[in-house]
């Protein structure tokens, strides 16, 4: 089998609102999914669809091979799944509830849930009620990577994580996806997805706006450039390079400096004539990326105020 | 068979469950210890107004109108609907429901065996008031009514919440909204008790078969003993309402 997941034309309507909007996407066994989008886009829709929590308006889904609907007991216990606000029963202690989930899925090794729950910080005698949301969300986090599934269907799994735990989190994802599992994680963050995903999806408006690696997006973005020449550089030398049209030489002609967008292949290699004596690329922005794709999204902030705005749909401001 | 959703239902209800078994049957035992006292005045009232309080002087029939036919029946009925609300309802309003259903259990069994532990409830209440009946059948003089006929009479009170129970599960399933559980049963449990509490005096009688208290204790158990036709027409009832509860239940979407 090659596809963990696989979307055709999926559309999902709650009464007149809109959920998505045929959505296709195929996520390959084994990799790392990242599934970004503004709020509203429809990203908890998809997955809650996946795991036949609901049920499709229009489209098919298939998961690990399995027809949501038709092979539903089988599919969710080869899935591990965390919801985007994680709520659960909060009555006992951690590691009675952990016992308890683990006895529906017919038992997991109790070595299992007490690792995880070490690597997290997460105090297994705490009664869930009295936890704090991020050590609530680490319960979510036992439950979803303890039986070892082959996909982990992740909602926002990092939302409320204090920085070191996020980082656990990924090691988690990572450590996964080396094992061969497959993880589809959504998120708001691209710099939490761009550590670990193979590749990236971005959803709008319940469709499919960008997909592709993150190596990919980020040949598509901007860079700062600072580069500094020991003997003067002729003024036409780099006007020729692609994506080089915003760099800049100095009266010298020994700095060169300004934006380069897209791939540094083509500057680098027009460099080699030269003798630099110092080059500064910063990482690309992704995130800017990211947001020129936020922006325009009917859900996205305005910056007009809520009295001026009187018609939904029109393209936001804020960026 | 995985059930860990029963096992589960059942230990963590046991502290409610064990106030209303000792409670129904205490409230139970009181009411039914004051049959001495109650005969005489029983017996002083006027044909015309026993008749309208379906009773008699006899000990099935004060037992009839008091302890099994307002009382017991109230609180089986509320315990029915409490824990029927708790089936899936107040679980799915609160968002905990979809990490149950996420994991490899179809719906159905969620909700059967969360029903299963609502019916094992049912029956422990209804036993111990039986137990309670026995203890004090001879000091307050209830010997005229045999061990099997409070026992029949106890098994239409286990059927009743079971009943209502049902109704609420599939009310519940249904529409995942606690309100409409609620709402809906206590309009059931109020027009079927009237129903057939007046259908005689309206002269419809009909009317009376449509509500479950008339299978309950309309043929009088504690004097005629078991009534299977009864039995099953309250068992029945309750199989239909959790059946179609689940197949409405299996075919929506679960609200987060
Ligand atoms: N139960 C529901 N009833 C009606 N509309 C819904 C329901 N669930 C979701 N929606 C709508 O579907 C759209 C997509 O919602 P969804 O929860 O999938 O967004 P999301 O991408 O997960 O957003 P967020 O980042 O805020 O979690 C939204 O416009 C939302 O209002
Ligand atoms: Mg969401």
């Amino acid at each position: 089998m090659e596809n963990a997941i696989e979307l055709r034309e999926l559309t999902k309507t709650y009464g007149t609102r809109r959920g998505l909007a045929g959505l296709s996407l195929e996520v390959c066994a084994g990799e790392v999914f990242g599934f970004l989008g503004p709020n509203g886009a429809g990203k908890s829709t998809t997955i809650r669809l996946l795991l036949d929590l609901i049920r499709p308006t229009g489209g098919t889904a298939t998961v690990l091979g399995l027809d949501p609907r038709r092979d539903g007991v089988e599919l969710r216990g080869r899935v591990g799944y965390l919801a985007g606000d994680f709520v659960c029963d909060g009555r006992q202690n951690v590691r009675t509830y952990l016992r308890f989930l683990a006895a529906l899925r017919g038992g997991v090794p109790q070595e299992r849930i007490d690792g995880l729950a070490d690597r997290l910080g997460l105090d297994q005698s705490a009664k869930i009620k009295k936890l704090s949301k991020g050590n609530r969300q680490k319960v979510g986090l036992v439950q979803a990577f303890m039986h070892t599934p082959e996909l982990l269907v992740l909602d926002e799994p990092t939302s409320g994580l204090d920085p070191l735990v996020q980082q656990t989190f990924l090691d988690l994802v990572s450590e996964a996806a080396a094992q061969g599992q497959t993880v589809f994680m959504s998120s708001h963050v691209m710099a939490e997805v761009e550590a670990v995903a193979d590749r990236v999806g971005i959803i709008r408006d319940g469709r499919l706006v960008a997909l592709d690696t993150v190596a990919g997006l980020r040949a598509g973005t901007v860079r700062d450039v600072r580069i500094t020449f020991a003997d003067p550089v002729p003024e036409a030398a780099f006007a020729q390079i692609e994506g080089a049209q915003q760099l800049r030489l100095d009266g010298h002609g020994t700095t060169l400096t300004g934006r380069l967008t897209g791939s540094p292949d083509p500057l680098v290699k027009a460099l080699a004539r030269y003798t630099v004596t110092g080059i500064r690329l910063t990482e690309p922005a992704l995130d800017e990326l990211f947001h020129s794709y936020y922006a325009g999204a009917e859900a996205a902030p305005r910056t007009t105020p809520a009295g001026t705005a009187t018609t939904a749909g029109t393209a936001g401001t804020a960026a | 068979m995985n059930t860990a959703i029963y096992t589960k239902s059942l230990s963590d209800s046991r502290r409610s469950l064990l106030g209303w078994t000792l409670g129904t049957a205490t409230i139970g035992m009181m009411y039914a210890s004051t049959y001495p006292s109650q005969k005489e005045n029983t017996a002083s009232l006027p044909e015309a107004m026993r008749e309208a309080l379906h009773t008699d002087a006899t000990a099935a029939g004060y037992l009839q109108t008091s302890v099994f036919g307002l009382i017991v029946p109230l609180l089986a009925t509320i315990y029915g609907t409490a824990t029927g609300s708790r089936t899936t309802a107040s679980e799915e309003e609160s968002g905990q429901l979809d990490l149950l259903l996420a994991h490899p259990l179809p719906r159905s069994r969620l909700l059967l065996q969360r029903f299963g532990a609502l019916v094992t409830g049912a029956v422990a209440v209804s036993a111990l008031v039986w137990v309670a009946m026995l203890a004090v059948r001879g000091s307050a003089d209830l010997t005229s009514i045999t061990p099997v006929e409070f026992l029949a009479q106890c098994v239409n009170l286990a059927l009743l919440a079971i009943v209502f129970g049902a109704l609420a599960t599939g009310l519940g399933a249904a529409s995942g909204r606690r309100v409409v559980v609620l709402a809906g049963t206590a309009a059931v449990g109020v027009l079927t008790y009237t129903a057939h509490a007046f259908a005689a005096q309206l002269g419809a009688d009909w009317l009376a078969r449509l509500s479950p208290f008339h299978y309950y204790i309309g043929s009088e158990p504690l004097k005629h003993g078991f009534q299977w036709a009864d039995v099953s027409v309250l068992a029945g009832t309750a199989a239909v309402l959790v059946g179609l509860g689940t197949a409405a239940f299996a075919r929506r979407d679960v609200n987060s």
